[in-house]
């Protein structure tokens, strides 16, 4: 029998990884997230932006429902959460078990500065003497070999590039704190072993390797070398495949033999990198291609000596994994075309670009060429740089960057103030998520940003100005010449490094293009059960995509510990008993940290402690060597258990690295963490130049008596905490809906499943197959079979929703049946997976012959066999029929792949068929390229036209005459089709009185309004109401999985528990000074304040209640308070801001 | 009046500009010792109390520090106080204040060098103001 571990492991720290591993952490199940990185956030630790608001936002996924288990600061910063370890450094090697019960081995690369000593001093950065590219700005800075890998992170140690650090020594002398061991002086001893019969190969490498110290031997032949492995133990060895005799194969399984532990990397020529893979198999640690750069070989050499000689192998036992890796992107350099990239430095690419945009970046934020320091007033943008590019084995669509060049020319145009020409060179415009058109609209009207279809095909530099010239064909064939500033190549996505080998060790697949494969309609389910992808390793995606994929990982992954019985993770150890300092006076513990001394050299802290404790309220201070190390947090604990205070201020570094320790405290000692408050010192005296004794003191004074100030009149009261009906209700029978369904009642709580008409399944009754040729009968058949099987699932059919009352943990829902029987239903969260349809149109001559048909039409005449496909001799399509302009003015995603699908469908059963297709721009984003390519190669004619020049379309007899506009022939053509297909779009079935009654909200479209759409993309702004399915967007079948998935992960964070508790900052009401007049009812934006006629009070719902304090402001009669930060204690802390108060 | 040296009472919003004055401290960037800074969970939460009791109790300046439109987290305070400050500026002269003593600012958490800029901008502008004239008035 499988043992019960209820804890998941997360395999990488970038945003999908983040939100799928706080999915589980709040579930209540133990989490270890990790990267290979040194830092949180992957990719979007460089970008600062994001469509479509273009800004940030990140800190909306941190919890809203207890949300004091997790940090309550930017979290860009940092991440922390009760049940979430986080190991950075970290890769995963192996895992090995079964669902429930997994063993992951995972290697911890120790950086050779030791985080808990460095106090990011900065001096061994002054004393450094190797500058190298700084990858955070995509090499477009330099840095020191030592360095901070995100400048804003906290905590932040300084660490060490192994590959460019030369070992000289001069970080270690000047380290204050000792906190620097540049471990490998004894390089010598790691003995590398070169085998390869050309001896021009053994020499260099053998003197490369020397140079850098290690020791080399080298052999001529396998037979040589496995004699010399006989006899000396190697740490490393280096073979050629092809050699005659015994080849290089052999060689490695002879050696292996000989000593298991040997790592081995093959050296091959081009023709065989296959073999080389097949020898990863065999235990081949990597493989290099020849002719290598040393550039190429010294960091991998050092790479691995890094890892053999520091690295620490752990193993943990985990139920599920959840593998975000992330994606790498194109490196033009590499490429055919290289477009004038690392030729000229105003050729860059979209991530280089992001970081010129960024005030940390190579210019400041300012927009001047990296040549010549001169403004920039005219920027190009070329789309699908090294995707839809056949050349570069680059057959998809990489999603994001049509969405990511018109952010960045919005961006641009703004910080150019609107002087700016920003033109984007595209093939096809994709717009294809929620309100991306509109953006894309808005950007070309609003924003006067030129979108030019066409490819450039030379870049050259024209010396006297400095400007690029770029030159392109136009749709028609003309050339024209266009002179730049700045061209910025919108790169594609490519896998990250090692995925084969990963994919290889744990037995998922990959894709044609090496990215993660999923099962049929799945986007997160991989062949091996209990091991869930998330994020981009399987396909690029923007934000929302990737926060939804990673809440249905969640899902998956939530899904597997519940069926493993690992219900929660382990129980912490009891609390001690919560301290009742009510009506007490202040008696504070005040802790000076000493910084390891770089405090005690800017000011005298005896000094400092002498005015602290002047202060009446101050029962005591302390000054402590270094609190922020575990030594020196122990002894704030014995002060605490000393002392006994009943406020505690620590004064120190970086604040927010201390709510983790803090509420640890109140754990061992029953001391509320809200009466605990750490103030920052030392930042402070860091950016003053003023090294005077004096001021220095006063101001850091100051500041401690201002944290004083806030804690003096802090009045805590018991944590709140509301009980959940801890069931869920599902509104709408589609797909979606009993996905979520299913999904909430494999995790042990009953649903109730509402569905209007007589039978569930919504749009799959009709629909037959997918683009990638699924059949979607299948799997209605077992999602039913399911749905009927589980007992927690009670299923009401011609029912509909009349009335909803309640917030999260706690709704009421009147239905009414066929038979007009109400029903009462309580219940803890709500799922709205209402639907869509397909949109009803009269464009395009429709309803005025058999031969126009919409493609809903079409997809049931053909399976009911009332059209022979063999009848058709011509069948033209239109796309984009009252979408993707007002008033509809959003791209439905899926009416493209539908349209290649019928395509390919009647091409490959009657290849005679001419299809023309006439479409604006083709969504075949993803890898839904790879069909769009399969059709034109089919022979599928695509015409392209512009809304102000739409098809023509006449009926004649039994035939439809379809007349548009040929762009690149520029002539008018005309297409006699038997049958003319409509893509009319989705259109949402969200009734307005439902969202009414649920308290959300809908967009101008009508669809289900997200709380945002990008970090709480199925969540409604009102807590405890989720959206899934076409409801929420149009989306494909396996899309629209992900969404129900995700929501229901959203709904269980609050069903698993029994009680939600409120945070410690939390508003609350005097009633004796409310007046009524309910000004703190319209100012709160979670709606977390109700007017209780009957009682004449104004209530808080605690829960709900974010703790931003906006009632407090707006409250007239100082009734409404923000805990934590009263009314009182903001002007005694203004007083004590501007010295009026003690200390002074 | 070069060597007045102005108070500043800045209220910083916990996730987007005490971020980026915790960037600007620990990236070593430089800004004036006269800005004192106090956290706020929003800038949304900052009272008009506040910014008078600042400014009676002799504060030559006060900034107000949010996130940028669209970014707050608690989803629309900082238009809340967009709003307050555009009416206490109008209100400022009837207490004897310039209403260029207040200043609102939308600085995101990875703006270090931006804060560090607007407040060595907003000191100088407080400087060539002199002494906010109601503490003048107390000193006499």
């Amino acid at each position: 029998m499988s043992r019960k571990i209820g804890t998941a492991l997360v395999v990488g720290a970038g945003i999908s990884g983040i939100r799928s591993a706080l999915d589980l952490a709040e579930n209540g199940y133990g989490v270890t997230l990790i990267d290979r990185a040194p830092h949180l956030g992957g990719l979007l630790s460089q970008l600062d932006y994001q469509f479509p608001t273009d800004r940030c936002g990140m800190c909306r996924m941190l919890p809203l429902v207890n949300r004091d288990a997790s940090s309550q600061y930017c979290l860009r910063k940092g991440l922390f959460h009760e049940n979430i370890d986080i190991l950075l450094n970290t890769e995963l090697i192996s895992v090995d078990g079964d669902p429930g019960n997994f063993e992951a081995r995972l290697r911890q690369t120790p950086n050779w500065v030791d985080p808990a000593l460095c106090i990011g001093c900065g001096l061994c950065v002054d004393v450094c003497p190797v500058e190298v590219p700084d990858d955070f700005n995509e090499g477009l800075t330099r840095r020191k070999a030592i360095y901070l890998p995100v400048p804003h992170n906290i905590p932040n140690p300084y660490i060490i590039d192994f590959a460019a650090c030369t070992r000289c020594g001069e970080c270690q002398k000047v380290c204050p704190t000792r906190a620097i061991h540049l471990f490998d002086q004894e390089r010598g001893r790691f003995r590398i072993l070169v085998v390869d019969d050309e001896k021009i190969v053994r020499d260099s490498l053998k003197a490369l390797m020397e140079e850098e110290d290690f020791r080399v031997d080298t052999a001529e032949s396998g037979a040589q070398a496995l004699d010399m492995l006989a006899a000396t133990p190697y740490q490393l060895m280096l073979t050629d495949i092809k050699m005659p005799g015994m080849d290089g194969v052999e060689v490695l399984q002879k050696a292996k033999e000989l000593l298991p532990d040997l790592t081995v990397v093959m050296m091959t020529a081009y023709a065989t990198v296959e073999t080389a893979v097949e020898a990863m198999k065999l235990g081949a640690l990597d493989y290099l291609i020849k002719p290598f750069e040393p550039g190429q070989l010294i960091p991998m050499i050092l790479r691995i000596y890094q890892g053999l000689e520091t690295a620490q192998a752990l193993t943990l036992n985990v139920g599920a994994v959840v593998l975000s890796g992330g994606t790498s992107f194109y490196d033009p350099k590499t490429g055919k075309d290289t477009l004038g990239y690392s030729t000229y430095p105003d050729v860059v690419t979209s991530l280089e670009f992001e970081r010129i945009l960024n005030p940390m970046g190579p210019t400041g934020g300012k927009l001047v060429r990296l040549s010549d320091g001169r403004p920039i007033t005219r920027i190009a943008w070329m789309q699908c740089v090294g995707s839809r590019d056949l050349h570069e084995n680059a057959d998809f669509c990489s999603s994001i960057c049509c969405m990511s060049a018109i952010k960045e020319a919005r961006l641009a145009k703004a910080k150019a103030g609107g002087d700016l020409d920003a033109t984007i060179y595209y093939m096809d415009m994709r717009t294809f998520n929620k309100s991306f058109q509109r953006y894309r609209d808005q950007a070309q009207k609003a924003h006067g940003i030129h979108f030019q279809r066409g490819r450039i095909h030379t870049t050259v530099l024209d010396r006297k100005t400095g400007e690029l010239v770029l030159r392109y064909t136009d749709i028609n064939g003309k050339i024209h010449e266009d002179r730049r500033d700045l061209l910025v190549l919108s790169v594609g996505q490519r896998p990250i490094p090692g995925m084969e080998k990963l994919a290889e060790t744990l037995g998922i697949d990959l894709n044609a293009w090496g990215f993660a494969a999923t099962e049929p309609f799945s986007q997160t389910r991989t062949p091996k059960d209990g091991i869930f992808l998330s994020g981009s390793s399987s396909g690029l995606k923007d934000i929302s995509d990737s926060v939804i994929q990673a809440s249905a990982a969640a899902l998956n992954a939530s899904r597997t510990l519940h069926a493993a019985g690992g219900h929660l993770s382990p129980k912490p150890s009891p609390a001690a008993e919560p301290m009742d300092v009510f009506r007490q006076l202040p008696k504070a513990l005040v802790i000076l940290c000493t910084c390891n001394g770089a405090l005690a050299q800017k000011i005298n802290l005896n000094d400092l402690a002498a005015k602290a404790a002047s202060d009446p309220s101050v029962a005591h201070v302390e000054v402590l060597e270094r609190v922020c190390t575990a030594e020196g947090w122990d002894q704030v604990v014995e002060q605490v258990k000393t002392v006994r205070p009943n406020r505690l201020l620590i004064g120190s570094c970086l604040p927010h690295v201390y709510a983790r320790k803090l509420r640890k405290l109140e754990h061992e000692t029953g001391l509320s963490s809200s009466l605990m408050e750490v103030v920052d010192l030392r930042t402070p005296l860091l950016v003053r130049g003023d090294a005077l004794p004096d001021p220095a003191l006063t101001s850091t004074a100051e500041i401690l008596s201002m944290g004083l100030a806030r804690l003096k009149r802090i009045e805590p009261l018991p944590p709140v905490t509301v009980p959940v009906e801890q069931r869920a209700l599902v509104v709408g029978g589609g797909i979606a809906g009993m996905t979520a369904a299913l999904a909430v009642a494999d995790h042990g709580f009953p649903v109730d499943l509402i569905e209007k008409e007589a039978q569930v399944g919504g749009n799959l009754n009709w629909l037959s197959r997918t683009l990638e040729g699924y059949e979607t009968k299948a799997l209605f058949d077992e999602t039913l079979s399911r749905i009927e099987k589980n007992p927690l699932i009670r299923v009401h059919l011609k029912s509909r929703v009349i009335d909803a009352f309640g917030q999260e943990g706690h709704f009421v829902t009147s239905i009414e049946d066929a038979d007009g029987k109400m029903q009462s239903i309580a219940h803890g969260v709500t799922i709205l997976a209402t639907g869509g349809n397909e949109a009803k149109t009269t464009a395009y001559g429709y309803g005025t012959s058999p031969a126009i048909v919409t493609q809903k039409e079409l997809a049931v005449k053909l399976e009911d066999k009332t059209l022979d496909p063999a009848q058709l001799k011509t069948v033209a399509m239109i796309q984009c029929v009252d979408s993707r302009e007002e008033p509809r003015n959003y791209c439905s995603r899926i009416c493209c792949a539908s349209s290649l699908k019928f395509a390919l469908e009647l091409k490959t059963l009657h290849p005679d068929i001419q299809i023309v297709i006439f479409y604006r721009d083709l969504m075949a984003y993803g890898f839904y390229e790879s069909y769009y390519t399969q059709a034109r190669k089919a022979g599928i004619l695509f015409i392209q036209y512009t809304p102000d020049q739409k098809p023509q379309v006449h009926v004649q007899d039994t035939k439809v005459v379809v007349r548009a506009l040929e762009p690149i022939i520029a002539q008018d053509i005309e297409v006699t089709a038997d049958l003319l297909v409509l893509a009319t779009g989705i259109q949402p079935a969200l009734p307005p009185n439902l969202a009414k009654a649920y308290g959300i909200s809908l967009d101008p479209d009508g669809f289900f309004l997200e709380a945002d759409s990008k970090w709480r993309p199925v969540d409604a702004l009102k807590e405890g109401v989720f959206a899934c399915g076409l409801s929420h967007s149009p989306r494909s079948i396996t899309e629209s999985i992900a969404t129900a998935e995700a929501a229901a992960q959203r709904a269980l964070r609050i069903l698993s528990h029994a009680q939600l508790t409120a945070g410690k900052i939390v508003a609350t009401v005097r009633h004796s000074l409310c007046s009524l007049c309910e000004q703190c009812i319209s100012a709160c934006p979670y709606e977390a304040r109700a007017l209780w006629a009957e009682q004449e009070k104004v209530v808080v719902h605690p829960v709900r209640c974010q703790g931003c304090g906006t009632c407090a402001a707006v409250c007239p009669n100082s009734a409404s308070v923000l805990l934590g930060f009263t009314e009182q204690q903001m002007f005694d802390v203004i007083d004590a801001a501007i010295g009026s108060a003690m200390c002074s | 009046m070069t060597d007045f040296e102005p108070t500043i009472v800045a209220f910083f919003c916990n996730w987007c500009t005490y971020t980026a004055a915790d960037l600007a401290g620990t990236s070593r960037l430089s800004y004036p010792a006269n800005v004192k800074i106090i956290r706020v969970m929003c800038s949304g939460m900052v009272d008009p109390q506040y910014v008078i009791k600042a400014l009676l109790e002799g504060a030559d300046g006060v900034i107000i520090g949010g996130c940028n439109p669209g970014d707050c987290h608690y989803i629309n305070g900082n238009y809340k106080a967009r709003r307050r400050v555009k009416l206490l500026k109008e209100i400022l002269p009837s207490f004897g204040f310039e209403a260029e003593r207040l200043r609102l600012a939308w600085i995101a958490a990875s703006d270090g060098i931006l804060l560090a800029e607007m407040m060595r901008d907003f000191t100088e502008q407080i400087k060539v103001l002199g002494p906010s004239a109601p503490k003048l008035r107390m000193v006499i």
